[in-house]
């Protein structure tokens, strides 16, 4: 049962001259953990928006087709029930501090504030949300005072605490260091082996081709390929059009030219099948 | 990056039990009897024998003077020199320096002035220093105020120092492009294009994405938002309170009978 | 124009001490890329090549400009410096007058000033976009609107604070041409970076650096190949020359070539 469903979708933002997403068909199942490829500026972003209300709701422009998610209906929805849905988290991390509250408890609990939950229900659920991201013990610090890696975490927490159905998450690493990468890694990890729907935008090929389920390429508006991580990470077309790969898969590839690395066995991604492949 | 809060200084005392609207009442009040009150020295009055024991009852008392010295009385310093060389229409020269006359009156009607002011800085502070910001924006939105405009309040007080970061790192940056920030006055006036544009355009990149992600967590929803902490209000307060609205009223009603 | 740094000790105005004795020197032309977990002290040692900060003690030479005697104006002839926010930079109306600003603060006469920009421009990519404001132009294109600010000032020594980060593999393409670029032209290239791939592609020295003080410096093939010591410092070796240990080569291997070419044997 297909928990996200866009079909035929094309976007063009106010005052802008050429659609963004052009006839876009996607659909995830319940549970799955898709992750989105592309380079700069083919959309991924106005996807992740798509998925998660903010386009046409928030931005405006033109949007045709329809956009489902979670049973709700984009162009009879508004944004403030979408979002109870789906939860978005981005780049920047010191931009997703609210600003409005001065500890990371608070901030966690401002969305629920937001929605209208019951005091009672509050403390508790936030106090499980840190649980599950590993950040009990910031619970009283100011969110301005901490490392890129736990405000991230407190923005996801922050996030998962109103319990959406679906996870959106656009380059959530992208400015972190090796350790916040880490640390942001591990709550998508365990959130996916929880059960809920993850679509991750990133560019840490090799990550994804370890932990997702469905890889989508996106190119100028359009998905130019879907699949398995293996399949879609290894493919010729990803290298022609300029997409970051993994140095495993560009290297077999010209071991393969080279006669170094065997013809019929499938290019690597992960370090892992690297080693395999050239022990042979 | 230090954790200190905000200006907010926590301590036990009554005045901090008080509810934040009965502290903003209590401020608003001796604002309008220091300024509207008839007499020379209300306002001077209204600071010594309110504000100050209040100070010391909410145990703020260093943290006020602290205050007051670095801001307070440098400010007021200023504007009464200023104000009584300048303000036009004395009579009884005390004495000049050069070409500038001080006179009794122009001294007299600078004290005034600033004496009020200083009441109402006074005021602010001692809100500021005794009513957590959270909780005074979480009670006057739950009293009916805007949810918006309490949370512009709040997120610009803390984003104002993480601006200030801000600024410092495009300084040197533009620093690091040869700008030259210890040449002439006219050339630094100059400089003020590069140093203050990247603050408001970065700024406003941000200010979008800061609204995406309070959407995101329900900002614009049209439930009745809940708090997670409960601001109290006591009878205590809203007798407090009532006192005040009444002594607002005589302060108003003298005024108008004394003049 | 060489670099000479000597017993640097640095304590920010807080009181915590961030640099304890680094001593290293930089010849002209040479590639460095300074690795290590934040708060090491990376971007605390850079700043003191263009005096944005002060050893407290020891000292900088950049050429035979000791740091504590000149301003930041002036060291900006010898060290171009690329922040790592180009939102933190850019202000004018089009990306040619932004590009412009750095040679014109540096007193160079206006013919030299159109040439220095046009060759940046078009090192950049950025030709066809002069007219266009910067404010408009993608987070990416951005990018190399500040990095073309900075190399239209023809200085000596280039710092890169993070060139890579949230870029995708395209525009960290266009960043290593630049590098290369500025190595033909025998400029001196330091950069700091997280992403250890793009450190082992572009840069033949890599310093990695830990609590303030150097753990490593060396050439990449060396340096790179020192999992241990690196892992001290959250740093993991690039994806090659963990896949050349497995496989058991001698050497470290730190790119393509040199992982084929072990290979091979």
């Amino acid at each position: 049962m297909a928990i996200i469903n866009l079909q035929n979708v094309t976007y063009k933002y106010p005052l802008t001259d050429s659609p963004v997403l052009h006839n876009i068909n996607l659909q995830v199942n319940e549970g799955e953990f898709v992750a989105v490829i592309g380079p700069n500026g083919a959309g991924k972003s106005t996807l992740c928006y798509t998925i998660a209300g903010f386009v046409p709701h928030f931005f405006k422009g033109e949007l045709t087709g329809t956009v489902e998610v979670a049973g709700s209906e984009s162009s009879n929805s508004s944004l403030h029930e979408w979002v109870l849905n789906v939860g978005l988290a981005f780049q920047n991390p010191f931009n997703q501090i609210s600003g409005a509250k001065y500890t990371v408890f608070e901030e966690i609990a401002f969305g629920l504030e937001n929605t209208g939950v019951p005091r009672e229900e509050m403390k508790p659920r936030v106090e499980a949300a840190m649980k599950l991201t590993d950040i009990s013990d910031l619970a009283d610090r100011s969110p301005y005072s901490l490392s890129g890696g736990q405000q991230q975490r407190v923005a996801l927490t922050s996030i998962l605490v109103m319990q959406p159905k679906v996870l959106v998450l656009d380059e959530p690493t992208s400015q972190m260091d090796p350790i916040g990468t880490r640390e942001v890694f591990s709550v998508i990890r365990t959130m996916a082996e929880q059960g809920m729907t993850v679509v991750l935008v990133e560019h840490k090929v090799e990550w994804i081709a370890k932990f997702a389920d469905r890889v989508i390429a996106l190119y100028e508006g359009q998905i130019l390929l879907e699949g398995k991580p293996q399949a879609v990470l290894t493919s010729d077309l990803l290298m022609d059009k300029g997409f970051g790969i993994s140095r495993y898969t560009s290297t077999a590839r010209e071991a393969r030219n080279q006669g170094l690395w065997q013809n019929d066995r499938p290019l690597p991604v992960t370090l892992d099948e690297a080693v395999e492949g050239f022990r042979k | 990056m230090n954790d200190r809060l905000s200006f907010y200084r926590k301590k036990n005392s009554l005045i901090h039990r008080l509810n934040p609207f009965t502290k903003l009442a209590l401020i608003f009040t001796l604002i309008v009897i220091g300024i509207f009150g008839t007499g020379y020295w209300t306002a001077s009055i209204v600071v010594c024998l309110v504000l100050i024991p209040l100070t010391f009852i909410s145990k703020l008392f260093w943290e006020y003077l602290w205050v007051v010295l670095r801001l307070i009385l440098p400010t007021a310093t200023f504007m009464f020199v200023m104000q009584s060389i300048f303000i036009p229409g004395g009579i009884t020269e005390i004495f000049h320096i050069g070409p500038f006359s001080v006179e009794l009156e122009t001294v007299q009607r600078s004290f005034l002035i600033v004496s009020r002011l200083f009441l109402v800085i006074s005021a602010f502070a001692f809100l500021l220093l005794s009513t957590h910001p959270s909780e005074l924006m979480s009670d006057l939105t739950r009293r009916g105020l805007a949810p918006q405009f309490a949370y512009v309040i709040i997120s610009t007080l803390q984003i104002l120092p993480q601006m200030q970061a801000k600024a410092q790192t495009i300084i040197a940056a533009q620093r690091s492009r040869g700008l030259d920030t210890q040449s002439s006055f006219i050339r630094r006036v100059g400089s003020l294009v590069p140093l203050v544009g990247p603050l408001v355009f970065g700024s406003l990149v941000e200010v979008e994405e800061r609204a995406i992600a309070i959407e995101a967590r329900g900002f614009t929803s049209t439930h009745v938002k809940t708090s997670l902490h409960d601001v109290p209000d006591s009878n205590f307060d809203k007798i407090i309170r009532w006192v005040l609205v009444a002594l607002v009223l005589i302060a108003l009603a003298l005024k108008i009978w004394l003049s | 124009m060489n670099i000479e740094i000597s017993d640097l000790q640095f304590t920010y105005p807080t009181g915590v001490q961030a640099l304890f004795g680094v001593s290293l020197e930089i010849n002209s032309g040479e590639q460095v890329a300074i690795v290590g977990q934040n708060g090491a002290g990376k971007t605390t040692l850079v700043k003191h090549l263009n005096g944005l900060l002060q050893p407290t003690s020891g000292y900088v030479r950049i050429g035979d400009w000791d740091t504590k005697q000149h301003s930041v104006a002036k060291l900006a002839h010898r060290v171009g410096y690329v922040f790592q926010n180009p939102d933190e930079q850019l202000f004018s109306k089009n990306v040619g007058t932004e590009v412009a600003f750095g040679p014109k603060n540096l007193g160079y006469a206006s013919a030299q000033i159109a040439a220095l920009v046009k060759d940046a421009l078009e090192l950049t990519e950025l030709s066809d976009k002069t007219e266009t404001n910067p404010y408009d132009l993608s987070p990416t294109w951005r990018k190399m609107v500040a990095i073309a600010s900075i190399i239209a000032m023809d200085t000596p020594i280039v710092i890169f604070d993070e060139p890579t980060t949230g870029q995708d593999a395209v525009n960290i393409a266009r960043m290593a041409s630049v590098i290369a670029k500025l190595r033909t032209q025998g400029k001196t290239v330091i950069t700091i970076t997280h992403d250890i791939d793009f450190c082992a592609e572009n840069f033949g020295r890599v310093i990695a650096m830990s609590r303030g003080q150097m753990i490593l410096d060396g050439k990449s093939t060396m340096v790179l190949g020192q999992e241990e010591v690196l892992a001290t410092t959250y740093v993991d070796p690039p994806q090659l020359t963990r896949l050349g240990k497995r496989l058991g080569f001698e050497k470290t291997v730190t790119n393509k070539a040199e992982f084929l070419a072990a290979l091979q044997k």
